[in-house]
């Protein structure tokens, strides 16, 4: 097992070195002077200089490239001239915020999605499954920013159970009740989306499985029905599950990015949008990069999860 | 044509077109339309309400029309949405039919920038993408379509590989057409279904994500605004007041909604695997319809017995019917073989017993299953259940298929003893163990922990084996229990069946297409044909001198050791499809000895000398058994 995650891990360095080329591409798509685009037009050509050398933008593409790998490896994203302050310890300090909205949405729309697909497909074409197949056509339809406000103005403003935003009070303790009462709109926000996705391929594959001769084995030994469901059935289709997960946390991941602007949570993505909009490139460069690289790590800890799940997978 | 036709006949895809239809007219027809210009403030006239005097939705935050701005905002939303799924669909199936055509290394290249693109968070992508062009609505577009490309790419690739290698793309080849003509010509028009389908089921989303990044700023820039960008502008009056969120962020969700129910419609319209309905699970038991009573029981010593059993399949409008009126009796320790080709209804016979008969589609219509004093067709679920595995057990063909991949043989034995008895872990353990002994399984320690896969096909069907033992039923049904094990192997699990019966005082109903296996283990067979017994009496007495023309052409199949040269004839013909039933004799159409009265009415099961029964106008002559009517018969 620990030569797996390791032969893993080091099948990650490409995948890790590809977005950073990737990104780094990106970033050099910038028309113009990324000097000037950073101070402004209003910026003297002394400073646009300075700047231009601080960032290494005199040097070639490839050599500026490997600078900044460099960099990055030794813990410097470089520094955010909108904050004024190190990128890395902005991301981090943002990243935890996110990870916890997001985190949440995870575990909420896995366990959400999963339960609706079984009893969706264990209950085929009955009433529960009519409910469960509107309600998720309803939610992968539904913009997760509307579906934001629309929570806002019903269970903040019109019931009062949430507040209306942010992760802490202003005023009073900064407990873990603050945080859940804080957490529960905006997680399930953004857990709706990926709670449909998530439910319709997990019915699909129980139909699947529901149909394998494995199944009949199990009903023709007795065993109860929500046991051939929910221990026979599940735990086979959680096979094909699995690798939908992996893929729908990054759609959290990065979802939060509207439920962060809604709810006015301090996480990676609002920092992003600001970052943009302040055109502060460094800091988008290196958010982008972190945050793509743990999604990378994440996705190690789902196969890693699949190869534990199915004794067949050789490690 | 039929294309289409399925997706008329999805109700919700109609919907879904009808809704969709009406947005992009109304989109279409918007500068036509009698409307306030919808960048004109009035902040004089903030947040009128709507159905107000300032038009039917009211007006916005800077006054202007909401009703106006929203129809607008839909043709932008619109548009963004559909260029960015057609640049995508475009530049991403170009990708994928290049690196699925060429294949080697251009495809090896392809792929793994694909899988790079692909490594990133979705929605990140095109957030960087849009810091660097800089906010606007066409950089948003750009960015949105250029995050979907790796997704196209992908799905393209994967239906052009399979279509390079297809017999008129080399005929294509070795007429001396170049590639880009094969690419047009024979590649691209059976790519495209795949490219509608992925355009169908992503479009929603691009319009949801270019909707998106308008409304964190990034998109449209005022005072021009889509959807999006007015929900932005909204958010800052959401609390005070909500009908400028609402009205945007609903239109959004219509349209969404529309082409989500539009896009499940088309891909079920194209997909052919959903077409046939497969996709539909199994219900705990068979689906019981009976038509008719069910007949008296026949009060007699058997511990099993079946009476006029009548099992169909019903798929769309076609009836089949796998079982039609099959009687059998089992009596204590008895072993009852019963044989026939593929698809005479011998599995869906003993299926039927326990209401194991995948149902949708199986319905059992008529009979009787006598056991235990009730009868069985129709019981309740958990009547049902209690009996299943603990005092009828089933054996079932390929126990690599039958058993769980993903658990050990240990806890799937342990799982069959607490099923009916409450053990403790530990006990249900170590009676597992005894059971593995019991069939001979070396090392029965260790291997309990092995999970299926990790042990040999004969070492499966003995766990399959020792399964059915584990409650000491009364009665075990195996289904072609032997059929996919090599033939020494066969024989061992024969035999320990046989030694099993005789220790434990089993009745087996022992399914096969083998007659050895009949020779070998049972006392008495039935001969199935097309869903009816032909014939059915003691083994010996039917090996030595079948009576029904099938069961004696059948016999001619098997080649025999040491039987010398003979000849094995193939029986011409096939059986009947059980959803067209000829009158009179199923067998008639490949019998040698067919009459015209074969072919009339119903030809009744009738006794043929002692225990022996035989459904045929013209039988072997009963009981002289000639040494030489196996060949003969042959010949």
């Amino acid at each position: 097992m620990a030569g797996y995650i390791f032969k893993r891990l080091v099948s990650a360095i490409p995948v890790l070195l590809g977005i950073s080329v990737i990104v780094f591409l990106i970033m050099a798509m910038i028309p113009g002077d990324p000097a000037t685009a950073i101070l402004g037009s209003y910026a003297t050509p002394e400073n646009v200089e300075k700047l231009n050398r601080d960032l290494g933008l005199d040097k070639p593409l490839v050599q500026r490239y490997f600078i900044w790998l460099g960099n990055m490896l030794q813990g410097d994203f470089g520094r955010s001239f909108s904050l004024n302050r190190p990128v890395l310890d902005e991301v981090l300090e943002r990243f935890g915020a996110t990870l916890v909205l997001a985190g949440t949405a995870f575990v909420l729309c896995s366990l959400l999605g999963v339960a609706a697909g079984v009893v969706s497909a264990a209950r085929q074409y009955g009433a529960a499954d009519k409910a469960i197949t509107f309600f998720v056509l309803l939610g992968i339809s539904i913009p997760s920013f509307f579906l934001g406000m629309m929570m806002i103005l019903i269970f903040a403003v019109k019931l009062r159970w949430f507040p209306v935003s942010g992760m802490w009070p202003i005023y009073g303790a900064r407990d873990i009740s603050a945080l859940v009462g804080h957490l529960t709109l905006p997680a399930l926000a953004l857990a709706v989306v990926a709670t449909g996705v998530i439910a319709r391929l997990s019915r699909s594959a129980m139909l699947e499985v529901l149909r394998q001769d494995f199944i009949r084995t199990a009903r023709a030994k007795g065993v109860r029905e929500r046991a051939v469901v929910w221990r026979h059935a599940l735990r086979a289709a959680m096979v094909g599950i699995i690798p939908v997960l992996g893929i729908q946390a990054g759609f959290v991941l990065s979802g939060a990015v509207y439920i962060e602007m809604v709810f006015q949570w301090p996480g990676v993505g609002r920092m992003l949008v600001d970052a943009i909009l302040k055109r502060d490139i460094l800091l988008v460069q290196g958010g982008v990069v972190f945050v793509a690289a743990c999604y990378v790590m994440f996705n190690i800890a789902v196969d890693v999860a699949q190869t534990l799940l199915d004794p067949r997978i050789k490690t | 044509m039929s294309f289409l036709r399925l997706l008329a006949r999805n109700r919700l895809a109609l919907a879904g077109l009808v809704v969709m239809a009406a947005v992009v007219v109304l989109a279409l027809i918007t500068p036509l339309l009698p409307l306030a210009d919808p960048d004109v403030t009035n902040t004089a006239d903030r947040f009128e309400r709507p159905f107000g005097a300032a038009g039917l939705l009211g007006t916005d935050h800077l006054g202007r029309d909401l009703l106006s701005r929203l129809l607008h905002g839909t043709r932008l939303s619109l548009a963004v949405g559909f260029a960015a799924a057609l640049i995508a669909a475009t530049i991403g199936a170009a990708i994928g039919i290049v690196a699925g055509y060429y294949g080697g290394r251009i495809d090896n290249v392809i792929m793994r920038g694909v899988d790079m693109l692909m490594a990133f968070p979705y929605i990140l992508l095109a957030l960087a993408i849009v810091a660097a062009l800089g906010p606007g609505l066409m950089n948003a577009l750009i960015a949105v379509a250029a995050v979907n490309i790796p997704f196209f790419a992908r799905n393209i690739r994967g239906v052009t590989v399979s279509i390079a290698n297809r017999e008129f793309v080399d005929a294509a080849r070795l007429s001396g057409m170049g590639d880009a003509r094969i690419i047009l010509t024979e590649v691209l028009p059976n790519v495209i279904p795949v490219i509608v389908i992925a355009m169908s089921t992503t479009v929603g989303w691009m319009i949801l994500e270019t909707a998106g990044l308008s409304f964190l700023g990034l998109g449209s820039q005022p005072p021009q605004a889509d959807l999006g960008s007015m929900l932005g502008e909204a958010r800052s009056a959401l609390i005070s007041n909500p009908h400028t969120s609402i009205v945007p962020g609903a239109m959004i969700l219509v349209i969404v909604m529309a082409i989500n129910l539009l896009g499940d419609g088309v891909r079920d319209a194209l997909d052919p695997r959903l077409k046939s309905g497969a996709l539909s699970r199994p219900m705990p038991t068979t689906l019981v319809r009976r038509e008719t009573p069910p007949p008296a029981p026949a009060a007699d010593d058997a511990v099993l017995e079946i009476a006029g059993l009548k099992t169909e399949f019903h798929v769309r409008d076609r009836v089949y019917r796998a079982v039609g009126g099959v009687d059998l009796s089992l009596k204590p320790g008895e072993c009852l073989g019963i044989i026939g080709e593929s698809g005479s209804g011998k599995s869906v016979t003993a299926l039927s017993v326990m209401g194991l008969v995948a149902s949708p589609p199986g319905v059992i219509t008529g009979g009787r299953v006598q056991f235990d004093g009730q009868d069985l067709i129709g019981a309740p679920y958990e009547v049902l259940r209690r009996m299943r595995g603990d005092r009828v057990a089933y054996i079932f063909q390929d126990p690599l298929s039958t058993l769980h991949p993903l658990y050990t043989v240990g806890a799937q034995l342990v799982e069959a003893v607490r099923a009916h008895h409450p053990t403790p872990r530990a006990e249900a353990r170590a009676h597992a163990i005894e059971l593995l002994r019991a069939v001979r399984i070396p090392n029965a320690e260790s291997r309990i922990d092995s999970y299926p896969h990790e042990l040999s096909g004969g070492m499966r069907q003995r766990v399959g084996i020792a399964m059915a033992l584990a409650n000491d039923p009364e009665v075990i049904i195996a289904d072609e229990p032997t059929t996919a094990l090599d033939v020494t192997v066969q024989a061992q699990i024969l035999s320990l069946l046989d030694d099993l019966r005789r220790e434990r005082g089993l009745a087996i109903v022992f399914i096969t297409h083998d007659f050895g296996v009949v020779a070998q283990l049972c006392d008495r067979v039935a001969v199935m044909y097309a869903g009816r017994i032909v014939e059915a009496g003691p083994a010996a007495a039917i090996l030595t001198a079948p009576a029904h023309p099938y069961t004696a052409r059948l016999m001619a199949c098997v080649p025999e050791l040491g039987g010398g040269r003979r000849h094995l004839a193939a029986i011409p013909g096939l059986p009947p499809a059980v959803d067209r039933l000829p009158a009179g004799c199923a067998f008639a159409e490949r019998c040698d000895k067919a009459q015209a009265a074969c072919r009339q009415g119903d030809i009744p099961l009738v006794a043929h000398g002692p225990g022996r029964s035989v459904r045929c106008i013209a039988p072997e002559p009963a009981p002289e058994p000639a040494p030489d009517t196996v060949t003969e018969a042959a010949e």
